[in-house]
């Protein structure tokens, strides 16, 4: 029963926080419906049993993620800004125009009619014998996911370690600020 | 969810039995909705209560602060001006809601709901004692980390919609200052993860009730806490502390709100309840960091000497222990900040970059090594 | 009362993929479009724990999901970076701009 609900609530902030991200004439609204999406998709990981998953999504994306975006969105103009380019004539503002929603909108639908329809006959042939026991999905999956992480996935772990290092790095030396003097 | 306050009650036969007797003469299974029930009254009861911390945190810091500076304080309302929060609280839902012309009304209105969702999701996982906590997730501390961090999107969306200049600056201090403060928070928390051997509020603090098997006397003393378990750990400490100093937004670290340079930073344009959001999240945090420092380093909510048992006069001993050590904490946090300057916001960002999260990280390798070396024998176990 | 399945968590994935997809294409706004790579990194993620759960039978999913949620952090991380970078240049964060290639 409480599955249930969670998973109704979650699957509504989901869905409604991407529609509202899709459909928002703000980017900042935008990245806070994104936030609520993101959350939602975290109460969806905990239905599913994955608590740790859960968690971490809600410590990267909370926490780092859309702030970085705030970030970026205020030290690039604002929300309603109104672009005009070198060439003198003011542009379309940078949320879409009908013409980019239109095209965008059927791209996506051919798109999800596509998927929908490998979903549909995944789904179908998909044996539901060895499903998970749903009554004991909220065992201990953090010392599983650890093992697995330094035995199985070892090699993808210490890349992904190089990989946060590399963007750590990266992204300090891009956004490092313009000195006078350069180029 | 093994351990919860459901789990608590359901320990004991005279409530199945009771549950079991219900359902028959009701004719439906009761227990989903005394689960429910259970669950909504631990709820209004620690937010209620946490509230009334939040409430008396604001009186208690105008107390303490007038006592250091020879002066008085409030004494009007009720004995010893003790209702004078009170007084607030009512001031504040009577004052107008004012909302600025300029301001983006959706974030505006948004801002002091994240802020104040953040702080009562972390008390989920607090553990008062290890029956009341609320839950005690097998992710707990990493959950508090996550949920907490709402709280800078609150300041920052704060800070950002109101339109006003100082509110922006406030708004990006706060966040650009939470966000790097949690690393060495988290780095400090993490050794202690690796101490303990798991993630949830139960283990960590099991871990800290007797390290001595032989002495079984000495069950909740000092000497178990991890702060004295290893001399990373003390340093660790003293890193947590400063960084939850810094992701309450406290002084010395309130460099979003200073008043004296920025009016009240991010929560400037915020009136009435609103603002009272903003007011009572903060005080409630700062209760939140103490409770988590207790549990991480000080030994959480052992009692010494395992007085009155598993029962609920244990419970309760173990409740009023937690509570009393992180009022201790408390204390300490209110007596830094009418003792100490505030920074400068590149001595903060230097401070945090450049002295703690290279210590914190030095400690947490220094953690790993000395559960390598020692096997995972605490400083006094080496020696008794 | 329905039946939660495999197939509700593949429909959620699906509409934010496709609502991903929507945004990516529909926004001029960098950042924007970069909230849109986040949903769809989202619904790769969702189903990669879906899967695991009811069709699986171990934590590989939850592996990979993790993985998933590094390399959308880091993406964040860098790309961001690259647009502020690209705003004290051009001045500008519109995506028709980003043209110093072009001729």
């Amino acid at each position: 029963m409480f599955g249930t609900i969670l998973f109704i609530c979650s699957a509504i902030f989901t869905i409604c926080g991407a529609v509202m991200v899709a459909v928002s004439k703000n980017v900042i609204h935008a990245s806070i419906y994104l936030l609520i999406s993101l959350i939602g998709v975290a109460g969806l990981y905990l239905t599913l049993g994955a608590d740790f998953v859960a968690v971490t999504q809600l410590v990267v994306y909370v926490g780092g993620v859309v702030i970085l975006m705030l970030f970026a969105i205020m030290l690039t103009g604002g929300a309603d800004l109104k672009v005009v380019s070198r060439y003198g004539f003011t542009k379309d503002p940078g949320m879409g125009s009908l013409k980019t929603y239109v095209i965008g909108g059927l791209t996506s639908l051919f798109m999800a009619i596509v998927t929908g329809k490998l979903i549909y006959n995944a789904v179908i042939n998909t044996t539901t014998e060895n499903q998970l026991n749903m009554e004991n999905s909220v065992e201990q999956t953090v010392s599983k996911i650890g093992t697995l992480l330094v035995t199985k996935h070892v090699l993808a772990f210490e890349i992904s370690s190089i990989l946060l290092l590399g963007a750590l790095v990266g992204a300090a030396i891009i956004a490092r600020p313009v000195k006078l003097g350069d180029e | 969810m093994e351990n919860t306050v459901v789990s608590y009650f359901f320990q004991f036969d005279c409530v199945k039995d009771f549950l079991a007797r219900m359902s028959e003469s009701l004719g439906f299974n009761v227990i989903p909705l005394f689960v429910v029930a259970v669950f909504l009254l631990a709820i209004l009861v620690v937010i209620g209560g946490l509230a009334l911390v939040g409430g008396a945190g604001t009186l208690a810091e105008r107390k303490i602060s007038a006592d250091m500076q020879l002066r008085y304080g409030p004494n009007r309302v009720g004995p010893y001006g003790l209702l004078q929060f009170l007084a607030d609280g009512v001031k504040m839902f009577l004052k107008e809601d004012v909302i600025p012309t300029d301001a983006d009304k959706f974030l505006y209105l948004v801002a002091p709901v994240l802020c104040i969702v953040g702080v009562f999701g972390t008390f989920a996982v607090i553990p008062f004692s290890d029956g009341f906590a609320i839950t005690d997730l097998n992710v707990g501390v990493f959950y508090l980390f996550g949920i907490s961090s709402l709280v800078g999107v609150g300041v920052f969306l704060g800070g950002y919609a109101s339109n006003s200049k100082w509110s922006l600056l406030g708004g990006l201090r706060g966040a650009s200052q939470i966000v790097s403060y949690e690393i060495p928070v988290t780095l400090s928390a993490l050794s202690i993860v690796l101490l303990a051997g798991g993630l949830s509020f139960g283990t960590i603090i099991g871990a800290q009730s007797n390290l001595l098997e032989q002495y079984s006397w000495g069950h909740g003393l000092p000497w178990n806490w991890f702060i004295f378990h290893n001399p990373f750990t003390i340093v660790g400490f003293f890193i947590f502390f400063i960084g939850a100093l810094a992701e309450a937004n406290r002084a010395p670290f309130d460099l979003p709100e200073a008043e004296s340079e920025l009016v009240s930073g991010y929560h400037t344009e915020y009136s009435g309840m609103r603002y009272a959001f903003f007011a009572l999240a903060e005080y409630i945090e700062i209760f939140v960091v103490c409770g988590t420092a207790v549990a991480l380093f000080l030994g959480g909510y052992n009692v010494p000497f395992k007085i009155g048992g598993d029962g609920i006069v244990g419970q309760l001993l173990q409740a009023g222990v937690f509570i009393g050590k992180t009022f201790a904490m408390y204390y300490v946090v209110i007596w830094v900040r009418w003792t100490l300057p505030r920074l400068r916001v590149d001595q903060l960002m230097t401070l945090c970059w450049k002295y703690l999260t290279p210590i914190s990280l030095f400690n947490l390798i220094g953690c790993a090594v000395w559960m390598y070396l020692f096997n995972g024998k605490s400083f006094l176990q080496l020696f008794f | 009362m329905f039946e939660i399945g495999l197939f509700s968590y593949l429909v959620i994935g699906l509409i934010l993929f496709a609502t991903g997809i929507l945004v990516m294409i529909a926004r001029k706004n960098i950042i924007a479009i970069l909230l849109g790579i986040e949903l769809i990194l989202n619904a790769a993620a969702l189903n990669f724990v879906a899967y695991s759960k009811y069709s699986v039978g171990n934590l590989d999913g939850h592996v990979f999901s993790l993985f998933i949620i590094v390399v959308a952090a880091a993406e964040a991380a860098v790309g961001l970076a690259i647009v502020i970078r690209f705003f004290q240049i051009k001045e500008t964060a519109h995506i028709d701009d980003a043209v110093l290639l072009k001729n």
